[in-house]
């Protein structure tokens, strides 16, 4: 389009129409893209936005069970911080007592049967063993049997 | 005479001179209305859950046999290399060079290991403390591809030799 003909309306006394093609062919792209990344049933657990989960072709969906985070600083149950990591990292004990108090309390008020006994860690990807060896301990301690891992599927 | 002015409108070359514009107003409004709704509920990153079981020992339901469990083909990732074990027996030992880990050869040796002997589809990831969760993660996966359903958690003590 020549430059003058943009203003050729205007000249006219008619009203300025901006050209929208292109801005219809990228909407229609963006829809595209959006539809096929929809997902009716959603994201049943949001990641703690503080921790970068580990990879894993794994391809169980998550389930809402009692939650676990253990970021690069501290272990937090429910979002409430509970120790931090260099406190686990120090102690020369497995058993994380502040931790062990928590999740104990968790166990009693979860009373769903098909729940009880499930937890869900979330952990930051690069956490030595040595800090979720004794989250992993303390919690089984506290009556957490079924372990699980939340991990960003592989593309 | 004077023509009707309806004849007027359709002369074909007025039609021709003055384009006809769709009016794409509405379509936009209801793009518009549609991607945030799609953006809402669009889901970038997949998430997934990965299950293991742990040592019956570290389980609050505690082993109380005398007996000794049977020895479970077990892949220990250490600092320096990452070994297939099975009781005391070293099976493979695959070295860390450059910090990146041996998985590709992990996986080949575990396809032949498998083939070998029974395993029921058992096997454990036993790592030392300094290895990120990253690579137990990655190691979980890669035993699960080979054949391994059940996959274990444990951990391994740094100098294996000690007990001995």
């Amino acid at each position: 389009m020549k430059p003058r003909d943009l203003h050729k309306g205007i000249e006219k006394g008619g009203v300025f129409r901006p050209q929208l093609t292109s801005l219809v062919d990228i909407m229609v792209m963006l829809l595209f893209f959006l539809i096929q990344s929809f997902s009716i049933e959603g994201n049943l657990v949001t990641p703690s936005t503080d921790l970068e989960l580990p990879v894993s072709n794994a391809t169980k969906n998550p389930e809402p069970f009692c939650n676990l985070h253990i970021t690069r600083t501290q272990v937090l149950v429910d979002d409430i911080v509970t120790v931090t990591n260099e406190k686990i990292a120090a102690s020369q004990d497995f058993l994380i007592p502040e931790l062990f108090k928590m999740m104990k309390a968790q166990k009693a008020k979860n009373n769903d049967p098909l729940s009880k006994g499930k937890l869900l860690i979330q952990a930051d990807k690069e956490i030595p063993f040595a800090i979720v060896k004794k989250v992993m301990y303390t919690c089984s301690k506290a009556g957490f049997d079924d372990f699980k891992v939340l991990v960003v599927q592989e593309e | 005479m004077k023509r009707l002015s309806f004849f007027k409108a359709l002369r074909p070359s007025e039609a021709i001179e003055d384009e006809v514009e769709l009016d794409i107003t509405p379509l936009m409004n209801i793009f518009i209305i549609l991607v945030a709704f799609l953006i809402s509920m669009a889901i970038f990153t997949k998430l997934a859950i990965v299950e293991f079981s742990l040592p019956p020992n570290v389980d609050s339901t505690m082993n109380t046999s005398d007996q000794k469990p049977a020895p479970k083909l077990t892949v220990r990732l250490d600092k320096n290399y990452i070994g297939i074990v099975l009781g005391d027996a070293l099976l493979d030992s695959l070295p860390v060079a450059d910090n990146a880990y041996p998985f590709d050869s992990l996986a080949a040796r575990l396809m032949v290991r498998s083939n070998e002997n029974d395993y029921k589809g058992e096997i454990v990831v036993a790592s030392v403390d300094q290895v990120s969760f990253k690579l137990i993660v990655h190691a979980m996966d890669i035993c699960r591809n080979s054949g391994f359903e059940k996959v274990g958690l444990s951990s391994a003590t740094s100098d294996p030799g000690a007990g001995q």
